[in-house]
C-alpha cells in the first residue's frame, strides 16, 4: 500500500565534505564511484508497444517503469552495474515459469465456459531472476542506458558474505533512493513488485533488489538480491558482493505452520521474510576486468 | 436529515474532513433507501459525464470536479472503484454518497470489485475505517460478489488484445473477451459501444475493437507515483462525446511537502 514519504533534505554539506563526496543531478560521486538514479512514470501507449516489440509478448506488468534506472559506475575500471525494468522483464520472459492458479480457479473448473475459448498461459506474475545488469564501459560519464549492451563482467562464487555489522552501522546517509521497476496488481489477486533500494555511506555502498510476490491464498515469492561495495584502501580495486537469496512459501505452508493465512497480515514483505524459507542462496565476488 | 444539514456535510467533505460516525450511520441508511429503489439495470440519460476509477484520491478527485463541473450541474456516472490504494477512500466515499443523497437524479454510482468485503480488507479501505472510525460492527451486505454468474463476470472480466473470442486469464478465474464477443454484445443490445473502467491506462482512456470499446480511468499519478493522466468522459445530448483529461493536484494542495523520501538503514 502507498505511504506519505517522509520528508528528508538530503545529506548536509559538511557529510558529504568530510566523505569526500560530491553531489551531482540524482546522484553522488564517491571514492571513485558515479552512482545516479533516475525515476520515471509508467510507460506510455507508445512505449509499451516498443517493449513489447523488443519482448516479444503482448502481456507487461500494468506498471512499468520503463525510464526508471538505478547506475552504479567505477570510474576507473569502467565497471558499471545497473538495473532497469526491461533487462528485468527479459529475464522473466526467459524463466517462463508456469502460471500459478488463485483459489478460485478451483471453483472456476465446474463453470460453464464457451466452447471455443483460449486459455492464456504466460506467467503474469512476472517473476524475474534478474540480478541486475553490468557491463564494462569505456566512457564513463554518461547515465545513458545501452540498452543492448551484453554483460561481460565475471561473478565468481565466494565463501565470504556481506558484512551486516559494518552495514548496521548509523553512518550519515550521502545518497538515499527507491527505484520501482515494474508492479502489477494481478487484477487485484495480490501483488507483484520489482524494485530496488540503495545507500551510500562514507565508508560503502549497499542495495537491495527485491522482488517480491503474493498471490492472494496461494503463494509468497521474495527474491532479493544485495549488493555491497567497501570503500578500501585501495580505490582502483573495489570488492564488491553480490548476494541472492530466494524464498518461497504457500499459504498452505504457512497455516499448518501455525502463522496467520489471510492475506492482510502479508503487507510488508520486511516483516515476513523469516517466514518463508530459503529455496536458493548464493554470494558471489565480482571479478575485475584487465 | 435536512437538505442544510446535507449542504454543510458536503462542503465538510469538501475540505476532505470526514464525518461524525453518527452522521455516516445516517447518511448510509438514507442512501441505502435510494439505492434500494434503483434498477439493477439503471437507465441514465445523457447529457453525462463518465468517470472511472478513483481509488481514494480525494485532491485528485477534487481536480475531477474541477475539470467536470459540479454536482448538480453535471450530471454524473461514475463506474466504481472508489475506494483503496489511495489515502483518503473514506473521505471520497463519503462525498460521494452525500451527493447522491443530495442530488440522486443527478448522480449515479455503480459497484466496482473493490466496493466489497474481501478486496477493501486486503487494499486499505477497511483498514483506513479502523484509523478513523475505530471499529466496524456486523455490516449485513445484502449481496456479496460471488464466485460466478454475471455480477462476478461484469466486475472481474477484461478486454484482451490476444484473443477474438473468449479467454481464460492464466489465473484460472476470470473471463478475457476479444473484438468478436464486443461486436456481437454491442451488435445484440443495439449500442454503439461499452464504457468501462477498472484497468490504469496512461493516456486516460484507450479505445479497443475499433472503438468498440473504450475504458476510463480516472485516478491520475495512480498510487501517488505512476505519473499517468486522467480521463472523464463527457456525452451531451446528443451523445458526442469529448474526454477531458487531467493531471493529478499539485503537491501543495494536498498539504504533503514534495520532498525526498527519507533513508532508512535496510539490509
Amino acid at each position: 500500500m502507498a505511504k506519505e514519504a517522509e520528508a528528508w533534505d538530503g545529506p548536509t554539506a559538511a557529510e558529504l565534505k568530510a566523505a569526500g563526496a560530491e553531489a551531482i543531478p540524482g546522484g553522488v560521486r564517491v571514492k571513485g564511484w558515479v552512482i545516479q538514479s533516475h525515476n520515471g512514470p509508467i510507460l506510455n501507449s507508445a512505449s509499451v508497444q516498443l517493449f513489447e516489440d523488443k519482448l516479444q509478448t503482448t502481456h507487461l506488468p500494468e506498471m512499468v517503469f520503463g525510464e526508471s534506472l538505478l547506475s552504479l559506475q567505477h570510474v576507473q575500471t569502467g565497471i558499471r552495474l545497473h538495473f532497469n525494468a526491461l533487462d528485468a522483464l527479459k529475464a522473466w520472459k526467459q524463466e517462463a515459469l508456469p502460471p500459478v492458479e488463485v483459489p478460485a480457479a478451483a471453483k472456476w473448473k465446474f463453470r460453464s465456459k464457451p466452447s471455443d475459448q483460449v486459455i492464456l498461459d504466460y506467467d503474469y506474475t512476472f517473476t524475474t531472476p534478474y540480478r541486475g545488469s553490468d557491463a564494462v564501459v569505456q566512457k564513463p560519464d554518461t547515465m545513458q542506458a545501452s540498452l543492448d549492451e551484453s554483460s561481460n563482467l565475471c561473478w565468481e562464487d565466494t565463501e565470504d558474505q556481506i558484512d551486516l555489522v559494518a552495514l548496521s552501522a548509523k553512518e550519515p546517509i550521502l545518497f538515499y533512493d527507491e527505484v520501482i521497476l515494474y508492479e502489477d496488481e494481478l487484477a487485484d489477486n495480490g501483488i507483484s513488485f520489482l524494485t530496488v533500494r540503495v545507500r551510500v555511506m562514507p565508508t560503502g555502498w549497499f542495495l537491495l533488489m527485491r522482488f517480491w510476490l503474493r498471490v492472494d491464498g496461494v503463494l509468497m515469492r521474495l527474491r532479493d538480491t544485495r549488493v555491497y561495495c567497501s570503500f578500501g584502501s585501495d580505490e582502483a580495486k573495489p570488492v564488491v558482493l553480490r548476494e541472492c537469496r530466494w524464498r518461497e512459501a504457500t499459504f498452505a505452508s504457512l497455516s499448518a505452520k501455525g502463522y496467520p493465512s489471510d492475506c492482510a497480515a502479508y503487507g510488508d514483505p520486511n516483516l515476513i521474510a523469516h517466514k518463508l524459507p530459503v529455496v536458493m542462496q548464493k554470494t558471489q565476488k565480482l571479478k575485475l576486468p584487465n | 436529515m435536512g437538505t442544510s444539514d446535507l449542504d454543510r456535510q458536503i462542503e465538510q467533505l469538501k475540505r476532505c474532513e470526514p464525518l461524525t460516525e453518527a452522521e455516516v450511520k445516517a447518511l448510509c441508511l438514507k442512501a441505502m433507501e435510494i439505492l434500494v429503489d434503483e434498477s439493477n439495470v439503471q437507465r441514465v440519460d445523457a447529457p453525462v459525464t463518465i468517470c472511472g476509477d478513483i481509488h481514494g484520491q480525494f485532491y485528485d478527485m477534487k481536480e475531477l470536479f474541477k475539470v467536470g463541473g459540479d454536482c448538480p450541474k453535471t450530471n454524473y456516472l461514475f463506474l466504481g472503484d472508489f475506494v483503496d490504494r489511495g489515502f483518503y477512500s473514506v473521505e471520497t466515499f463519503l462525498l460521494l454518497l452525500a451527493l447522491k443523497v443530495r442530488y440522486p437524479d443527478r448522480i449515479t454510482l455503480i459497484r466496482g470489485n473493490h466496493e466489497s468485503r474481501q478486496i477493501t480488507q486486503v487494499y486499505g479501505f477497511y483498514d483506513e475505517c479502523l484509523r478513523k472510525y475505530g471499529s466496524i460492527r456486523v455490516i449485513d451486505r445484502k449481496q456479496e460478489v460471488p464466485h460466478d454468474g454475471a455480477m462476478c463476470d461484469l466486475l472481474w472480466s477484461d478486454p484482451e488484445d490476444a484473443v477474438d473470442g473468449w479467454g481464460l486469464s492464466p489465473r484460472g478465474a476470470g473471463f478475457l473477451f476479444g473484438g468478436n464477443v464486443v461486436s456481437s454484445f454491442n451488435h445484440t443490445n443495439n449500442i454503439d459501444y461499452i464504457c468501462r473502467a477498472h484497468q490504469l491506462v496512461m493516456e486516460g482512456f484507450k479505445w479497443m475493437f475499433n472503438n468498440k470499446i473504450v475504458t476510463v480511468w480516472s485516478a491520475p499519478n495512480y498510487c501517488y507515483r505512476c505519473g499517468n493522466v486522467a480521463a472523464i468522459l463527457e456525452l451531451d445530448e446528443n451523445l458526442n462525446k469529448q474526454f477531458r483529461v487531467f493531471e493529478a493536484a499539485p503537491h501543495e494542495s494536498r498539504g504533503v511537502p514534495a520532498k525526498r523520501p527519507a533513508p532508512d538503514y535496510f539490509l
